[in-house]
């Protein structure tokens, strides 16, 4: 959609309160706020709200199966019918030098200043992604690539599909794909948390995720899917497009132990926040010692160290959809009694809520391997000749030697020297190896988790840049 | 019904209107987006959540822009492969 343009003044909106982001996270927040009569304004790089979770199915899936999640529909038209301007279409790539006018293009190519007394970063959560010898070659695609394309466009990813990685976001991934039509040659999964073991017990206190979990386990036994555990994925190989893949074991990865025929591999372990935004904002970011990833510093409701800025869902840190709705409304909330009004008692019942899925979420990542000890076990394995960085095509070799030889194992400096990470997915999808890289050149000493935020947060058509420096603005103060 | 016609490289593709493209694409098994410019190996759609811009195709003219966040619309013409020289480029993620 394109915002109209009497909401535009000379290219600038101003809202009470500003999200990035139209997933669950933002959608919650936005509704509390404009039902409390706050001006709100959503902007979100997709065609529709509705994130990760919440992306809405085509019209042909939607006439033919019907909403998959109708909360979904339901909160996005709620959230318009209050009266929130929805900026879809529109990328925030940036932040000016006052810290608080956020810069946007419109889907036409149009520069867009955006301010807000309140500003909430809702901006979720990618994949978590390692690099292994023809990773680069179509059809090796993340698994959240194949939940949508099955779910909300009922397309099989492939005929044959291997899905694989670490997480418990591969079952309904793979029952998805079953839905569609697609043959799931197997499901491997780098740990081995479907083993009763005592890690396990402590997720037989949680029914509610155990019985999800065995949801999805029937469905693949029934489809006579076989799920191999402690395996990943080493190679990949096709000439236009993959066709065979191949399997190790996750303690001996250099030793291969099975190709099969494919024509779709989906890959992935997990998901890691996306945090650029807050970074640009000058929110303060802390790494996390289980998962390796930066998170921004935040409190119960989602205050950052910069006032009137709030990060919620996903982009605070993994929880899933219901813990990324809670810290929605639970800042929402926060805002309103700052400012006066609010209801206390919601306050006390959405802390306690989101108390409890954090607990939940550590419960569930607990029958997982560590991202941290996935790093340790894939990196050491990965042949010198694989390409990690798929923007610039730059090798584990390349890495390697720019990490110990020039870098003196900084992050940063073996981005620069190598060039790892310098493409237009600003080292999103290698950061992850790039970093366990650097880690092994010095001696496995922790240092900084993700490369540093760089703006614009995505490449921005150059026309956008022309027009922001015509409109100059002319102290339209928010 | 909602299967309609788009055009890719000069050639007519079913699409469903109103999913995405790169649904369109998968679904025609072209899965050959572009080149990497710097090894020249293909590259397809990769993330589906537009973080990777391996999806970057030419639509109704206008260069780079990512098949995973746009909606088939009857009648849109596509052109995989290197942008249009003419097309405005990106800025910003080269140093
Ligand atoms: C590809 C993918 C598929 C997933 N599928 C599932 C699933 O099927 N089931 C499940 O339980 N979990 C799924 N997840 C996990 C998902 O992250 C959470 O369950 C949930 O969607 C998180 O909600 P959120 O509101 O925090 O973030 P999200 O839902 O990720 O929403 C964030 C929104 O912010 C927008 N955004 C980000 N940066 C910018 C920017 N700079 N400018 C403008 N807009 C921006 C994005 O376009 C997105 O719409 C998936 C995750 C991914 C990455
Ligand atoms: S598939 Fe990654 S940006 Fe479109």
């Amino acid at each position: 959609m394109t915002v109209s343009h009497d909401v535009l003044s000379h290219g600038v909106l101003s809202r009470d309160v500003l999200v990035v982001g139209g997933g669950p996270a933002g959608l919650s927040a936005a509704a509390r706020l404009a039902a409390a009569g706050l001006t709100v304004a959503i902007a979100d790089e997709q065609p529709e709200l509705g994130g990760q979770y919440f992306r809405r199915p085509s019209p042909a899936v939607l006439r033919a199966h019907g909403d998959h999640r109708p909360e979904g529909g339901r909160l996005i038209a709620r959230v318009r019918e209050l009266g929130v301007d929805c900026l879809t279409g529109h990328l925030v790539w940036g932040v000016a030098d006052d810290g608080r006018t956020l810069f946007a293009t419109a889907p036409d190519g149009a520069a867009v200043r955006l301010r807000a007394r309140h500003v909430i970063v809702a901006t979720g959560a990618y994949e978590r992604t390692h690099p292994f010898p023809g990773w680069q070659l179509p059809g090796v695609t993340t698994p959240g690539f194949a939940q949508h394309l099955a779910a909300a466009d009922g397309t099989p990813v492939g005929r044959r599909v291997l899905v694989a990685g670490s997480g418990p976001f591969l079952l309904p991934v793979a029952c998805s794909l079953l839905d569609a039509g697609a043959e799931v040659i197997g499901v491997a999964e780098a740990g081995h948390p479907y083993t009763p073991s005592l890690r396990a017990t402590a997720a037989l206190r949680h029914p509610a995720r155990l019985r999800e979990l065995a949801g999805y386990m029937a469905r693949l036994a029934r489809a006579r899917v076989p799920i191999w555990q402690g395996r990943v994925v080493t190679g990949a190989s096709g000439d236009d497009s993959v066709s065979a893949v191949t399997l190790a074991a996750t303690a001996d990865p250099s030793r291969p132990v099975g190709t099969f025929a494919v024509d779709a591999v989906c890959v992935g372990y997990g998901f890691r926040p996306q945090t650029e935004l807050a970074r640009l904002l000058g929110c303060e970011i802390r790494a996390d010692a289980a998962t390796g990833d930066a998170a921004p510093v935040t409190d119960a409701f989602g205050r950052t160290s910069r006032p009137g800025v709030y990060v919620v869902g996903e982009a605070a840190g993994i929880g899933g959809v219901h813990l990324a709705r809670a810290r929605g409304r639970l800042t929402a909330a926060h805002i309103l009694a700052a400012r006066g009004g609010g209801d206390r008692r919601e306050i006390v019942r959405l802390a306690a809520r989101t108390r409890a899925l954090g607990r939940f979420t550590a419960l569930g990542e607990a029958l997982y391997p560590s991202p941290a000890a996935l790093q340790d076990a894939l990196v050491s394995a990965l042949p010198d000749e694989t390409v990690v960085c798929r923007c610039e095509a730059v090798t584990a070799s390349d890495v390697r030697a720019a990490a110990t030889d020039r870098a003196g194992g900084d992050l940063n400096a073996a981005k620069s020297w190598s060039r790892a990470g310098m493409g237009p997915c600003q080292g999103r999808f290698c950061g992850f190896a790039v970093a366990g890289l650097v880690r092994a050149a010095r001696g496995g000493e922790r240092g900084e988790p993700v490369f540093p935020a760089r703006q614009p947060v995505r490449p921005v058509p150059v026309e956008t840049l022309l027009a922001l420096g015509e409109q100059e603005p002319e102290g339209d103060a928010a | 019904m909602s299967v309609t016609r788009i055009t890719v490289d000069g050639e007519p593709v079913d699409a469903t209107a109103g999913s995405s493209l790169t649904a369109a694409f998968v679904a025609a098994r072209r899965w050959r987006l572009r080149d990497n410019p710097v090894s020249g190996e293909p590259r397809g759609p990769f993330c589906g959540m537009g973080v990777c811009f391996e999806c970057e195709v030419t639509v109704d003219g206008r260069p780079g822009v990512r098949a995973c966040l746009t909606r088939v619309v009857p009648g849109m013409t596509v052109e995989t492969g290197a942008p249009v020289e003419t097309g405005p480029p990106s800025v910003g993620t080269r140093p």
